[in-house]
């Protein structure tokens, strides 16, 4: 094919001056690498964001007791939020699914025997299993019957199973709690590690019911934080805004006065997870469109000064039977060729970077197929459009002139 | 083949017009070899942008192979170039960082059918000119005249009716000129049809014709009855050397 004979005539003229080729190819280079990047980082948020709330319960709200913007630990100092509260939303707001408060305590000494440890105790109600998808899958979880006769039972995590039980069978087994001695009813389902900085053992815990929890554990008459699960996500905004309306009212707060809780919901999450990504991501999408412009403007300027600098090349072309239309292609395929072995030369190196983010920092990063796509589509786009103008200037050269 | 019927080219600048080929008129058989000569300013060059279909006449018809190109397009122009007409420059055109072999490939680029054995034919024009221990080797490694010996053959890779040669021997010293002269009288020994333009009364005289230019007119048509011979003036300065 004559059209591929002469782009291959305009491709060789790359490794005719390798400086030269480099300068042409710089800033495609960085603003594809750039682009990269932020493809890589773009997917790697959106992942993050999606455990994060898929884990949180992605149509779960968490009123959590003490004011502020940031997430848990919540404040088990603050006094205000109370069993009453969770009553209330039960009984006043619509649509929701499940409403179950619960009230803890970090660090508590467990003994069975001789064996001591400390792990976390969380008052609840039977429907927090529901809540949180976290069954008993030895014994029974806790039933309604032990939150109203402040039962002295427990369900315990896996790790408590281990390290207090050595593994063994723990069901009907008593640990004590502060002096107050639990029976062992069940254990929960196996969770793993993860929150925040993922360190945290889900399964170094018990809970127990509530009642028991506030009144024989504690002694407190209020509660960490209430946890409701809404029946449509589309009901959400709404039900946040109710809820908040209601325990303004219950709580007594009225403008300026600073809430005495906090509504959790996914979307906080989600942007809580999306943290500085966006911002780097608008960083790097300004250093991609500068590098790209400034980059595209340095390719046309050097083809036009390898316009001038070949007229004799482009004259004797003509000469032997080159058509405009020919000599045009020839340099706009050179043209290419440079924005596209600069894309391959800026994934690459926008894969390297994006490699190295992951390793060494939290920038969460995933490595798709998409950013080598939008790069080549760029590298099309950047060697056309400041590739034309100087193809065009040299296909217009009369051959007569360039000869002479 | 070659007939050019009144051929006028006049140049506009503005209000000035500049005439420099006034009418001419000449034809050209089939295996001549022809020089056209005069001094600069005369129209020689102008003349020679139009035989080889690098430029229109203001006026005139000029036939080469019965096809009048006066009316064709650019884009047919450069297709007429491609088949019918070689190339030999002053200045050589050859491209640098670029083998002799490619080089003699260029204008197969260009053409509509490219030739499966493309390298083999490149191979036989070098060989033709006597470089067939040179193909790898890129300009800057070859003399002047090696260098116009490759343009040579790239003037012959298309099999052309006519090789245009424009003061071939300009930039050469005396014996890669004689060289070059040879090459051109053994291609008109082979029924070639050459033409050559020169200033250069001695080099006109390799030619069976001359055709001498002055004011953008013909001033005479010469016969030469017995041309120089290329050859045997290399005999003798290869034999000067040695003296």
């Amino acid at each position: 094919m004559r059209v591929l004979r002469v782009a291959g005539e305009g491709a060789q003229a790359l490794t005719a001056n390798k400086v030269r080729t480099f300068f042409m190819m710089a800033g495609t280079i960085v603003g594809i690498a750039a682009l990269t990047v932020i493809m890589a980082i773009g997917k790697g948020t959106e992942q993050k964001v999606r455990k994060r709330v898929e884990s949180f319960g992605p149509r779960a709200i968490m009123l959590i007791a003490g004011g502020g913007k940031d997430l848990p630990p919540p404040d088990m100092n603050v006094t205000t939020l109370r069993l009453e509260d969770a009553e209330a939303i039960r009984n006043e707001i619509e649509g929701l699914e499940i409403v179950t408060p619960q009230a803890w305590r970090f660090n508590m000494d467990l003994k069975h025997g001789a064996n001591q440890i400390q792990a976390v105790v969380w008052g609840v109600e039977p429907n927090w299993h529901d809540a949180w998808n976290w069954p008993a899958v030895e014994g029974d979880g806790i039933a309604a019957d032990d939150v109203a006769t402040m039962a002295r039972v427990c369900v315990i995590g896996s790790s408590v199973k281990r390290d207090l039980f050595g593994g063994g069978d723990p069901v009907g087994q008593t640990l004590y709690v502060n002096k107050v001695a639990l029976t062992v009813k069940g254990v929960l389902e196996h969770k793993g590690t993860g929150g925040m900085g993922g360190v945290m053992d889900f399964d170094n815990r018990i809970v127990v019911p509530i009642t028991t929890a506030m009144r024989r554990i504690m002694n407190v008459d209020y509660v960490g934080a209430i946890r409701i699960v809404s029946k449509d996500t589309a009901l959400m905004p709404k039900q946040v805004e109710t809820i908040r309306a209601l325990i303004h009212e219950r709580h007594h707060i009225t403008p300026p006065m600073e809430d005495d809780f906090r509504l959790i919901t996914p979307t906080v999450i989600g942007e809580l997870a999306r943290g500085t990504s966006r911002t780097l991501s608008l960083l790097l999408g300004a250093l991609a469109g500068l590098s790209l412009l400034v980059g595209g403007v340095v390719l046309m300027n050097i083809l036009l000064i390898s316009v001038a600098e070949r007229t004799k090349e482009i004259g004797l072309r003509r000469a032997v039977g080159a058509t405009q239309r020919d000599v045009f292609l020839q340099f706009l395929a050179e043209s290419l060729a440079v924005a596209f072995l600069g894309m391959l030369l800026g994934a690459g190196l926008g894969l390297g970077v994006s490699v190295l983010l992951s390793r060494v920092s939290p920038m969460p990063v995933v490595i798709s197929w998409e950013p080598f796509a939008l790069a080549a589509l760029f590298a099309l786009l950047v060697g056309t459009f400041f590739g034309v103008q100087p193809a065009r200037r040299a296909a217009r050269l009369s051959p007569v002139e360039a000869l002479r | 083949m070659i007939e050019l019927e009144g051929i006028e080219k006049t140049y506009s600048n503005g209000d000035v017009s500049t005439p420099v080929l006034k009418g001419v008129s000449f034809g050209i058989a089939p295996g001549e070899y022809v020089a056209i000569m005069g001094a600069s300013g005369t129209g020689k060059s102008t003349l020679m942008n139009i035989l080889g279909c690098l430029d229109k006449p203001t006026a005139g018809h000029y036939r080469l192979d019965g096809i009048d190109m006066v009316n064709l397009e650019d884009d047919d122009l450069s297709h007429l170039r491609n088949h019918k007409i070689g190339f030999v420059f002053q200045q050589f055109h050859l491209l640098q960082r670029t083998t002799a072999l490619k080089n003699v490939m260029l204008p197969l680029i260009y053409a509509d059918d490219y030739p499966e054995d493309a390298e083999d034919r490149a191979a036989d024009a070098l060989a033709t000119v006597g470089l067939s221990d040179r193909l790898d080797y890129s300009p800057s490694q070859l003399s002047g005249g090696q260098q116009q010996r490759v343009a040579i053959a790239r003037a012959l890779i298309t099999d052309p009716t006519i090789i245009l040669a424009d003061e071939p021997t300009g930039n050469l010293d005396s014996k890669s000129g004689a060289e070059v002269l040879a090459i051109f009288q053994r291609l008109h020994a082979q029924s070639r049809t050459i033409i050559m333009v020169t200033h250069d009364r001695e080099v006109a005289e390799h030619a069976d014709r001359i055709i001498v230019m002055e004011d953008g007119r013909i001033a005479e048509e010469v016969s030469v009855a017995a041309p120089r011979s290329a050859e045997e003036e290399l005999k003798s300065l290869v034999n000067g050397e040695d003296a």
